[in-house]
């Protein structure tokens, strides 16, 4: 039977689905305001202060580039051909995540299914929904990078339309992101999991690979030119006419030129693909849903084999050292960790990022002759690792402990303390953190040529911010536990992952604090030569700060967790 | 529900789902006429679920074809759909909304008239007994007053086919009785149940049929002088459950 023969109650839903929602985000607002109110003004606040601290760093940059216009107007649109398609990957990759589990994962997907909603109602909505999901925090940190440019090109209209262009641009990945998620749950079911592993891998291999190629340390002038000029023409794909970023890039930069019926061409042309991109994949993938979310249940009703024995092996071994009741409960976390894409894609993205960013280092030849960029550029990338591994803790690592009061009938049981439980999850999180931290910071070390005092230095701190985050995670995971909460993104924006998250970043900051000063205090020092006295204080008052913190957590949230009734 | 047309409220022609290797369901035939309460049994992993899946438009047989209400599920889901309720083991509900606005949300969905939701929605407050917390969200909801709201979204629109997957799981004594109640009524007015439980006794007293799936296959179907004929001995339904099952455990 034809749509248009159906009864009215089967025509399309998607305005009362819209309105649900709206009315769903409307009543957690309420809720936040009336009983988290603290909470919210704070995540307003600290939203404000990084959107203000991102608008004057770009305003400084942009100010700096300014002084040279010849290279300004070479590295611009390239800076922002390589941005927008450095988003068009990430935020692909990131929508078929949150697709994936929002269409194939969910039991809201199922609900809806079994009433009278055409399958491109839910797939529109959850396309919408993805899209919004995982691209608001770039254009609201993207916006202060376009306010920024609009300001100082004293064009305060174009602050619009580097805004449309944003929001034009992001259906394109959310639409490729969705594809990606239906390819997967439609060919590669029973793999799904391993197809992200392996989708991941594969992207981040080609940028590391690409990052290789060009990282031979430039050391003299027509050297770094030729490396340059070199570069550049390996890098002329990302201005290809069909690839979006373009689109964008050349838009922008003829409306900072003040072409502004050019600029408007670009951004109605990134519009239009945009819309037919969507639309394009809304219908296909609604065509083939049901198919696709067949076969997806069917791989969850048959299980995951192969992922059990990857994991399971390496889980068993690495917590030799613990007692054998706490080395089962680390290696079950280790596992959990393994079978999660949600955990380990997070900081496979970031840390990539970072290696890739790592890796490009030597390339830049910046002028860092002056023992103070040799030093600030390293602690530069402390900061970036340290305020990674914050957010990992805060938002995998404190809801650990909340989680087990929910299986507390079994781990309770053990013979063993149940504070001592929570060394096997300061163990698990230790394991993951530090190799991947240390990791980046050794190979920072190494492409900067640091000397052995400062790589000392810097992974003698890395090691220690490793643990105070740890500890103030499972600590405070276990002072403010939410046993009656099973969604561990929940726990983490709750009241105690909130204070979680404040406290280990004040640990941060007071710690780089420390290494600030020594820093700065040794910026006219001869390369390899030893800190002196208060500065290597300051060091080691960073690294007592840390694992002070993260002591002092783990015993009060110890003595709690000792006395919890669940 | 108004239904006149002579169509069997469902009808299954020999389903077949597998999963890669695994059969679910094995060329399962099923014709259950509008007005009965049909009872699903089987051991854990028998089938069940499946089935119901099936029937639902939540999976696709891998051979056979569904009908509910003369409509094939696979072609013409929307209008079979639209005739359905289901409420599976694990009821979904919106956590951020009110029990009220989770059901003005489902009357919307099918279509009902305002006049006719809150006339229907009095009734389903006052014999389920929801009206004391229906303007609270549902995240503060137990399990039991949830899967209370859940039901009164199932029979909101008036279902012809009332689809549930054990339906008294975390309802007190006093919900049971007014949801059997709520389920022969709705038989009588010629909807039809097709229920899966594990209480037998329940299946016992309600069903007016029986079907007992095990290993993939349905093994036995009938009322329950049927199933005790089949089983040759005069005995509970817990007793012939047992015997037809022998060697699993339920």
């Amino acid at each position: 039977m034809p749509d248009a023969a159906l009864p009215q109650h089967t025509r399309s839903r998607l305005g009362l689905l819209f309105r649900v929602r709206g009315r769903s985000v409307w009543n957690r607002i309420i809720v936040a305001v009336r009983e988290a109110p603290v909470r919210l003004t704070t995540a307003i606040l600290l939203i404000g202060v990084v959107w203000i601290g991102l608008y004057g760093l770009f305003r400084f940059v942009f100010h700096q580039l300014e002084q040279t216009p010849l290279e300004a107007a070479v590295a611009v649109p390239m800076v922002f051909n390589f941005f927008f398609l450095a988003m068009l990957a990430l935020l692909a990759f990131s929508n078929a995540i949150i697709s994936y589990s929002a269409l194939f994962g969910r039991e809201e997907s199922s609900y809806l299914l079994t009433l009278p909603v055409a399958p491109i109602d839910v797939v529109t909505l959850k396309y919408i929904e993805s899209t919004i999901l995982s691209s608001w925090s770039v254009v609201l940190l993207g916006m202060p990078l376009m306010f920024a440019m609009a300001e100082l090109r004293e064009e305060p209209t174009s602050r619009l339309l580097f805004l449309a262009f944003f929001l034009a641009f992001i259906p394109i990945p959310g639409a490729l992101g969705l594809l990606l998620s239906w390819s997967i749950a439609r060919f590669f079911p029973r793999n799904a999991t391993r197809g992200v592993w392996v989708g991941a891998g594969v992207v981040l291999a080609l940028l590391v690979v690409g990052g290789l190629r060009t990282m031979a340390p430039q050391d003299t002038d027509e050297a770094a030119e030729m490396w340059l000029h070199s570069f550049l023409s390996s890098m002329s794909f990302v201005e290809a006419a069909f690839l979006p970023n373009n689109w964008v890039a050349a838009g922008i930069d003829h409306a900072l030129q003040g072409k502004s019926s050019t600029a408007l061409g670009y951004l109605g042309v990134t519009i239009a693909n945009a819309m037919f991109i969507s639309w394009l994949v809304v219908r296909l993938v609604s065509k083939h849903f049901d198919v696709a979310y067949d076969r997806a249940s069917a791989s969850r009703a048959t299980g995951s084999r192969v992922a059990s024995n990857a994991s399971g092996g390496i889980a068993g071994r690495v917590f030799f050292y613990l007692p054998l009741p706490l080395r089962l409960v680390a290696a079950k976390d280790l596992r959990t960790f393994f079978r999660d894409p949600a955990q380990w894609a997070q900081l496979t993205i970031l840390f990539g990022l970072l290696v890739l960013y790592l890796t490009n280092m030597p390339t830049m030849k910046l002028g860092l002759q002056a023992t103070g960029w040799m030093l600030m550029i390293p602690f530069l990338n402390l900061c970036a690792v340290s305020l990674i591994l914050a957010t990992f803790t805060c938002r995998f690592v404190f809801p650990l402990v909340s989680l087990e009061g929910q299986k507390l009938w079994l781990v309770g049981v053990l013979p063993v303390k149940r504070s001592r439980l929570l060394w096997s999850k300061l163990a698990f999180s230790m394991t993951v953190t530090l190799a991947v931290a240390v990791g980046a910071m050794g190979l920072a070390a190494a492409m900067l040529r640091m000397g052995p005092i400062w790589t000392v230095i810097h992974v003698g701190v890395t090691i220690g911010i490793c643990f105070g985050l740890c500890g103030l995670s499972v600590g405070l995971g276990a002072l403010l536990p939410m046993f009656d909460e099973s969604n561990p993104a929940r726990i983490a924006n709750g009241l105690g992952g909130t204070t979680n998250l404040l406290i280990s970043v004040a640990v941060v900051a007071v710690s780089l604090g420390g290494v600030l000063v020594a820093t700065y205090r040794s910026r006219y020092l001869i390369p390899g030569t030893m800190p002196d006295a208060v500065s290597l204080s300051c060091v080691a008052g960073s690294v007592a700060v840390s694992v002070g913190a993260g002591l002092v957590a783990l015993w009060v949230g110890g003595r709690k967790f000792d006395r919890a009734e669940v | 529900m108004n239904e006149t047309d002579q169509t069997q409220a469902i009808e299954l022609s020999q389903v077949y789902k597998s999963y890669g290797s695994k059969v679910a369901v094995e060329n399962l035939t099923l014709s259950i006429p509008r007005g009965e309460l049909f009872a699903f049994l089987g051991p854990n992993g028998a089938g069940k679920t499946t089935t119901i899946k099936m029937i639902v438009g939540l999976l696709r047989p891998t051979r056979g074809v569904v009908e509910v209400c003369g409509h094939q599920i696979a072609l013409n889901g929307l209008a079979a759909k639209a005739k359905l309720a289901y409420v599976p083991d694990q009821p979904f509900i919106y956590e951020k909304l009110t029990g009220r606005e989770f059901l003005y949300f489902v009357a919307e969905m099918y279509g009902l008239s305002v006049k006719a939701r809150d006339a229907r929605l009095e009734r389903l407050v006052v014999e389920l007994d929801i009206g004391e917390f229906l303007d609270q969200l549902t995240e503060s909801y137990s399990h039991g007053m949830k899967q209370r709201v859940v039901l009164a979204g199932a029979l909101l629109h008036d279902p012809a086919v009332l689809v549930i997957d054990e339906p008294m799981v975390g309802l007190d004594p006093r919900t049971i009785r007014v949801v059997r109640n709520l389920f022969s009524e709705l038989t009588q007015n010629g909807g039809t149940v097709f229920m899966s439980t594990h209480i037998l006794d329940i299946a016992e007293a309600l069903a007016d049929r029986i079907g007992i799936i095990h290993r993939a296959e349905l093994i036995a179907i009938g009322t329950l002088d049927q199933l005790k004929q089949k089983a040759k001995r005069e005995h509970s339904l817990e007793d012939i459950f047992l015997e037809l099952t022998e060697g699993e455990h339920a």
